[in-house]
């Protein structure tokens, strides 16, 4: 309706600063507080540096597409290096440009996408249409003096359409000969490209293409110790430990610094024993312990099931067959013998919190049941009460 | 009134017992935060330590409390509030944002409902102005806007938290844990779950935002606990306005608590499930017989409720058939026994029918056949049978396969209780069970 200003209402008394060891420790390491420089990242830095740098000084534009797995350091990489691209044009070294960054997630569709890149560009408010057109002649009229424009596109693969029109108008005008644009795309698989773009999209892309690998224990490790900053909260043992957990399962480093910190808020100095928690808390499957804290029906329900499974040599069984074996297994244990509604009961119980999958309940006694976890596991935990 | 405030005045009965079913329904059917969540200490310390972290050093946060229905997710959540809130800081900072995945079942909606309960400047009165683009806009921009120290902390609690899973693209969920992972305003996103593998249901780029706290609810009280916990429910509290009364009602949950009766009828509804709710069911069961001529509870109102909790539905509706219908389904079960399982269709029951007729009947039950197939169809609309495949019009009514919905136990069962049973119908029965 007017022009409002978007914002939340402030505190009345600013946040209270962290006041120990521990704490200036978790604040370091919560994600969001990235650092100046980016460890174990210089090659990348480097890579992605010089070429934007050189597209800004030649005043052409490109593409390069870079991939990883989340938890990488993309974004965060291309951030610095947007950076210090700043600080050498405010220095004079290089002509000065315009940062845009759009991101794939944060709009609602990928046509919203022109409409992002203008409000950022001019401030102006236009539909998807309008924004488009006004954005193609932009690019495509020469005009003296112009900047370049250095444009981040997060998370690309959500904007994909059937056509994919938005993905090529972006790739196709930094190849227009007046537009000066430098369009950065990031995205979580190597091979997007090949795999959702139609040729004259994924040729316009072009080759120029940058892969994240996850880090290693070792990296993982420096990037700790340099959040920490000698800050004496961690045992160094701790820390590998850590950083080779993780390396070993996904090599994210939002997971590292997660564990981290959450191992700060068990104990004081963070030992082995704490990450070892924080660890189990933080990996560990709950399906042993639902089991375990299951009513002495629903475990029986569970036994019911496997004994069906061995009996039939199927992973999936009816409920009707599973409840014979259940009234069974009652009778042997001396319990008073479940009735259907009883045991329907227990069985959509189990459904409701995924131990058990199962069809639509209104099928009754001719439901059929399968396991979510494995057999094993659920053995394990009815055997060790 | 006077007399009210004396300490041991003797109210008439009627207002001791209208006063003691307001306190024991607020306390059963209404939910009411317990002054601690019982069990729960170690889940209760680590939530509520992670929302005061929020709310004063203003840290963003996500967490997921998953539990099975019934756990006590959101009472747990509610102490935790209400202790946070105690403290003036919080009080005064901390921003509630609740949403529930069944109210808010697109992301459009769900962000309507933030940007109203935030009152950006976006709203007017109650009405929100903008489309889902520049609304999802106007929300990024705000929180970016804001920084650690200076915004006020925003807390925001997503109820069924699965079904935000569902929505396209899961927008909704990875802008608000993006916002909890980047330097902006402070927010504390608080889940709640009873699915255990809610993790696997989200993206990977979602998931890898997430912190991955989970606090599980999954400890199961033993039965002494749960029979104290019965207790604790039906006693009434010191400031019960009749002392004598109270004292008489508590001795008296007291020793139904020790009656051997009461405490296998508990044993049973343990033995079934250990969560709140049921139990809730089943001790309002016995409260609705608590009146002014008979003020104490009777072990017998226990057996009764419980006798409630546990009745067979199907075999219920069985006691309500005709003769016919009666008949007809213990044809389909003698079908059900000689082809194993097989579908069967109405010509095959009617032929089963007319056996027994034949063979041992007099003329009693001798039914036209559009008779048989009007009790066919109400057994169809009872969904005590099931046609195999949905497609009911491609096929004439007669020769459409069906399947039996019921297991033998519950017709045993119905024709025991079923009055007024006629003998041969029960001997029929009874060959086709062998062993009854």
């Amino acid at each position: 309706p007017r022009q409002a200003n978007p914002s939340i209402p402030s505190r009345s008394l600013p946040a209270r600063q962290p006041a120990n060891v521990l704490e200036e420790a978790r604040t370091r390491l919560h994600v969001s507080s990235v650092p100046e420089s980016l460890p174990c990242r210089e090659q990348e830095f480097q890579d992605i540096y010089s070429f934007v740098e050189s597209k800004i000084t030649d005043g052409t534009g490109g593409c390069m597409y870079i991939s990883g797995v989340p938890g990488t350091g993309k974004t965060a990489t291309v951030h610095e290096v947007i950076r210090c691209l700043q600080h050498a044009a405010d220095a004079d070294q290089i002509p000065p440009f315009t940062f845009v960054e759009i991101n794939g997630m944060k709009m609602t569709e990928p046509h919203q996408a022109y409409v992002q890149v203008l409000q950022k560009l001019t401030g102006q408010k236009a539909t998807a249409d309008h924004a488009a057109a006004l954005l193609e002649r932009r690019f495509s009229k020469p005009a003296p003096r112009k900047e370049t424009t250095v444009l981040l596109v997060d998370e690309l693969d959500l904007l994909w359409t059937r056509k994919q029109n938005v993905m090529y108008n972006l790739f196709d005008w930094p190849t227009r000969r007046h537009a000066r644009l430098v369009v950065l795309t990031i995205a979580n698989t190597m091979d997007l490209p090949e795999r959702i773009m139609i040729n004259r999209v994924a040729s316009r892309l072009g080759l120029t293409r940058m892969s994240f690998q996850p880090y290693t224990f070792k990296q993982l490790q420096q990037i700790l110790t340099s959040r920490l900053n000698k800050l004496k909260a961690f045992e160094e043992d701790a820390l590998q430990l850590v950083s080779r957990k993780v390396a070993a399962l996904s090599g994210d480093a939002r997971r590292c610094l997660d564990i981290c910190r959450r191992a700060t808020e068990i104990c004081e100095l963070v030992g082995m024993g704490h990450v070892m928690e924080a660890l189990n808390e933080m990996f560990s499957s709950a399906y042993v312990a639902a089991i375990r804290s299951a009513s002495l029906q629903e475990q029986l329900f569970l036994r019911a099931v496997i004994a069906e499974f061995r009996r039939l040599g199927l992973e999936e069984a009816t409920f009707q067959q599973v409840l014979l074996q259940h009234q069974a297994l009652c009778r042997v244990e001396g319990l008073p013998p479940v009735g259907v509604s009883e045991g329907l009961a227990a069985c959509l119980r189990l459904g409701a919190c995924r131990l058990l999958l199962l069809d639509s309940s209104r099928l009754g006694l001719l439901m059929r049941v399968r396991l979510n976890a494995s057999q094993d596991d659920v053995l394990f935990a009815l055997k060790a009460d | 009134m006077s007399k009210r405030k004396a300490k041991d005045a003797s109210l008439p009965v009627g207002e001791c017992v209208a006063k003691l079913q307001e306190i024991l329904r607020g306390r059963i059917c209404r939910q009411q935060t317990p002054a601690r969540p019982e069990g729960l200490e170690a889940q209760h310390k680590h939530l509520l330590d992670l929302l005061r972290r929020t709310a004063v050093h203003g840290e963003s946060n996500s967490v997921l409390l998953v539990g099975p229905r019934g756990a006590g997710k959101t009472t747990l959540l509610q102490c935790a509030l209400r202790d946070l809130l105690q403290d003036e800081e919080a009080r005064r900072n901390l921003l509630q944002v609740h949403l529930n995945g069944l109210l808010q079942t697109s992301d459009g909606a769900a962000l309507k409902e933030i940007t109203r309960q935030l009152q950006l400047e976006n709203v007017v009165g109650d009405r929100v102005f903008g489309s889902f683009a520049e609304n999802l806009a106007f929300l990024l921009e705000a929180l970016r806007k804001g920084d650690r120290s200076s915004s006020r902390p925003v807390l925001l609690v997503l109820d069924e938290f699965d079904l935000f899973a569902q929505h396209k693209n899961q927008t909704l969920l990875y802008n608000l844990l993006d916002a909890s992972q980047s330097a902006q305003a402070p927010v504390a996103v608080v889940g709640l779950t009873c699915r255990l593998d809610v993790l696997e249901l989200l993206e990977k780029r979602v998931k890898s935002r997430f912190s991955h706290r989970q606090i599980h609810l999954l400890s199961s009280p033993t039965f002494p606990q749960y029979l104290e916990r019965v207790r604790a429910r039906l006693s009434l509290p010191r400031d019960f306005p009749d002392g004598q009364f109270a004292r008489d009602w508590n001795g008296s949950v007291e020793s139904l608590c020790e009656d051997k009766c009461v405490r296998e009828v508990l044993h049973r509804q343990f033995i079934s499930t250990s969560d709140f709710r049921s139990l809730h069911l089943l001790l309002m069961f016995c409260l609705s017989r608590v009146s002014v001529s008979r003020p104490t509870l009777r072990a017998s109102d226990l057996l009764e409720a419980s006798r409630l909790c546990f009745t067979d539905a199907n075999a219920n509706m069985l006691h309500g058939l005709s003769i016919l219908e009666l008949c007809l389904v213990i044809a389909m079960k003698h079908l059900d026994d000689v082809y194993q399982g097989e579908p069967f269709n109405l010509q095959m029951v009617h032929n089963e029918f007319k056996k027994f007729l034949q063979r041992r009947s007099n003329s009693l039950y001798h039914f036209e056949t559009p008779v048989i197939m009007q009790a066919f169809e109400h057994l169809q609309q009872l969904e005590l049978i099931r046609p195999v495949d949905g497609s009911s019009a491609k096929c004439q009514k007669e020769f459409q396969l069906m399947r039996l919905m019921l297991d033998h136990s519950q017709v045993l069962e119905a024709l025991q209780k079923y009055p007024q049973c006629p003998t041969d119908v029960r001997q029929w029965a009874a060959s086709a069970f062998g062993w009854m």
